[in-house]
């Protein structure tokens, strides 16, 4: 092999990895590490407390999605919010902030603008009283679909757009069904759309932080 | 039949020798996939050094394409990066002009 061949070689192999350096570096930048799932549990978890809290005292064949006590859905969800913040708060400080993203910014701010849109439609229903419990679920449903249906399309998640369908369903039963059948719809939508989606979101995550470890060395 | 025209070394385009450094290409590589990093992220995903990663995101300051930003969050200092828009151009023709010369690296 001449001389010129060589260096030609060396040359390649070198902008070759230069070539390479960027596409990995590009990829490790697009690459998060956050984990979300664990808070579609967390809120499927909540949904199910409030329900609970709401029957206490009442027998199972009365139950309903608000039951008897007016207090409980308010307070869960609030609880909710704060563990849930609180708990971010916790976990941010350790270890290097993630870097923000276009698409990162549109997914918190879908799901920001859907918590304010919900709390302000139930606060100031409930308080006017014009608010039943159909409507309740229906819009719960509805909110929700939107929301991860968004997402979905966003991240192009399958798994997230089932989750979508599963809360629209609920919607609609909520708007067509007895106060029994709406529990009954609202209960499953909870397990699947929240609880089981949320587990599989995780499950996910760590794979995927499993099979991207450790610092890239330049 | 006349043998098709290959480019001359003067013709090669020269490699931004600002962006050539592997620390520094990482680096800009990183950025233009966030719209900003904290020092601290950077260098976790590059595994370098304190100094190392000052003294280069410094030279890409100088050359103008990054962008800082101090600031406290919670009465800690953060110090932010953005990739500013001559540091995207700058490495898209270096991403053009390394093609260019594997190309003629390849038919040399």
């Amino acid at each position: 092999m001449s001389v010129d061949h060589e260096m030609n070689d060396l040359a390649r192999q070198e902008l070759t990895a230069r070539l390479n350096l960027i596409e990995s570096m590009i990829a490790e930048g697009r690459q998060k590490t956050e984990s979300w799932g664990w808070t579609f549990v967390l809120w499927g978890a909540a949904y199910i407390a409030a329900i609970v809290f709401a029957n206490l005292g009442a027998p199972v064949a009365e139950w309903s999605t608000w039951g008897h006590h007016t207090l409980a859905w308010p307070i869960t969800m609030i609880s909710t919010l704060v563990l849930m913040f609180g708990y971010i708060g916790l976990v941010g400080d350790k270890g290097p902030k993630q870097p923000e993203t276009t698409m990162g910014r549109a997914i918190f701010s879908m799901w920001l603008a859907m918590g304010v849109s919900m709390m302000i439609f139930f606060v100031a229903a409930g308080a006017s009283g014009r608010l039943d419990e159909h409507i309740y679920i229906a819009v719960i449903g509805a909110m929700l679909g939107t929301t991860n249906f968004a997402s979905s399309m966003i991240l192009k998640w399958r798994a997230q757009l089932f989750t979508a369908l599963v809360w629209w369903t609920a919607a609609v039963v909520g708007c067509f069904g007895s106060l029994t059948q709406s529990l009954i719809v609202f209960l499953a939508a909870i397990f699947l759309a929240q609880i089981v989606f949320g587990v599989y979101g995780m499950i996910s995550e760590r794979k995927t932080m499993a099979r991207k470890s450790g610092a890239v060395h330049a | 039949m006349p043998e098709p025209e290959t480019e001359t070394m003067t013709e090669l385009p020269e490699l931004n020798p600002v962006i050539h450094g592997k620390l520094r290409l990482a680096l800009l590589s990183l950025l233009s996939a966030v719209e900003e990093a904290e020092f601290t992220w950077l260098r976790a995903k590059t595994g370098a050094t304190d100094g190392n990663l000052g003294a280069q995101l410094l030279k890409l300051e100088e050359a103008g394409y990054v962008a800082v930003e101090k600031k406290f969050v919670l009465r800690k200092p953060q110090t932010l990066y953005r990739m500013t828009q001559a540091g995207r151009q700058a490495l898209t023709d270096y991403v053009q002009a390394l093609k260019r010369l594997l190309g003629s690296a390849i038919d040399g």
